[in-house]
């Protein structure tokens, strides 16, 4: 699932770890990623359990 | 921004977050940065009406890019709510927003290793009580790190999968087994009830762990932290650090051993009964000598017994 201890995530395993696809929501595993920039700049995600992936 | 000096006599990187002297610190109920907003009310950090679990960049960050990162993590929206009594789902969530920090920070070319960890209480220094963890981003290799993979070469190979088989042959301070992880008091540890939750199997990091093995995890910590809070009937305050591979490029030219690691979480509870502290005094300062006045396998059994009361 991931790459030999001390290397950097490659791109791959990122985009296998989100589970990313065009047009949907970005994921990891259960959760769904809410990306958002605070007023200050900083970054802010809230994650949310995906319930309809269960049912 | 923070400035790293190197002590020469220690070896090791002093950060220094001037900024940081002016954080939040312990402010009302009312005024909790980490509660969701209120419609009409003041905003805090999350300038949402409700979440599950939210991660940003820390306001007072040790570490920053280009040199690091400094995030927080809030478990919930719950005020009075604590690791230890989040939903069973909601703690293996956690696992999950872990692990994709872990890929995403360990992914900068400025983060050599990524460090999940949570204060609770004020006796390890918590300035907020609403139930959160913290990341650093480190841009260097830190010192305990660095010990580990030593320790990897003094024993001749993963160092956590040989003291893990040394602890289950011996089983006297085993407290917690299930199908991915194993909880116990290590042979010397330095705290009196200090525990180490050690994935069964080798994974370097979170990334390597099957959804079942995060669910194992989450059980255990679970488990574990309820058991501290059944032990002296009170909230027990600890340290919790999630210790995993160092995601240093192999290929940078000046980049640290950039090496194996064995995902494990330490426990560093400062209590030695439930109203005295361990500190670090003299010997543990001056010259980094633990002297534990609680053997491991009598803290073992009385976290056994804890451990089954909270059920």
């Amino acid at each position: 699932m991931a790459g030999k201890p001390g290397e950097r995530p490659t791109e791959e395993q990122t985009a296998d770890a989100l589970l990313e696809r065009p047009g949907e929501p970005e994921r990891i595993g259960p959760l769904v990623l809410e990306r958002h920039v605070k007023d200050d700049g900083r970054a802010l995600i809230l994650y949310t359990h995906d319930r309809r992936a269960r049912s | 921004m923070s400035d790293l000096r190197f002590e020469e006599l220690r070896g090791e990187e002093v950060t220094y977050a001037i900024h940081r002297q002016d954080r939040t610190f312990l402010p009302s109920r009312e005024h909790c940065p980490l509660d969701p907003t209120k419609p009409g009310g003041e905003p805090t950090e999350i300038p949402f009406p409700s979440f599950e679990i939210a991660v940003f960049d820390n306001r007072f960050p040790a570490f920053e890019a280009p040199k690091g990162a400094a995030e927080v993590v809030v478990y919930t929206e719950e005020h009075d709510a604590s690791f230890a009594t989040l939903s069973a789902e909601r703690a293996e969530d956690l696992m999950w927003v872990w692990r994709h920090r872990y890929l995403e920070l360990g992914a900068r070319e400025d983060v050599d290793y990524v460090y999940i960890f949570e204060n609770r209480g004020v006796e390890v220094g918590v300035t907020l009580h609403h139930p959160h963890g913290q990341i650093y981003g480190y841009p260097f290799l830190p010192p305990v790190a660095r010990l580990e993979l030593e320790a990897d070469r003094r024993l001749g190979g993963c160092a956590p999968c040989a003291l893990l088989r040394r602890e289950l042959d011996d089983g006297q301070r085993t407290l917690i087994e299930n199908d991915g992880a194993v909880v116990y008091v290590p042979y010397a540890a330095r705290w009196a009830y200090e525990a180490h939750v050690v994935m069964r199997r080798h994974r370097a990091s979170l990334l390597e762990c099957e959804p079942e093995e995060l669910r194992s995890l989450s059980i255990a910590l679970q488990t574990l932290v309820r058991g501290y809070d059944a032990l002296f009937d009170r909230p027990f305050p600890y340290v919790m650090a999630v210790h995993q591979a160092s995601t240093a490029a192999a290929s940078r030219p000046d980049a640290d051993a950039a090496g194996q690691g064995h995902l494990h979480v330490e426990f560093y509870p400062p209590l030695r009964t439930a109203e005295k502290l361990k500190y670090l005094a003299g010997s543990e300062q001056g010259e980094g000598a633990f002297i534990s006045d609680t053997l491991p396998e009598e803290s073992a059994a009385r976290l056994r017994e804890a451990i089954a009361r909270a059920g």
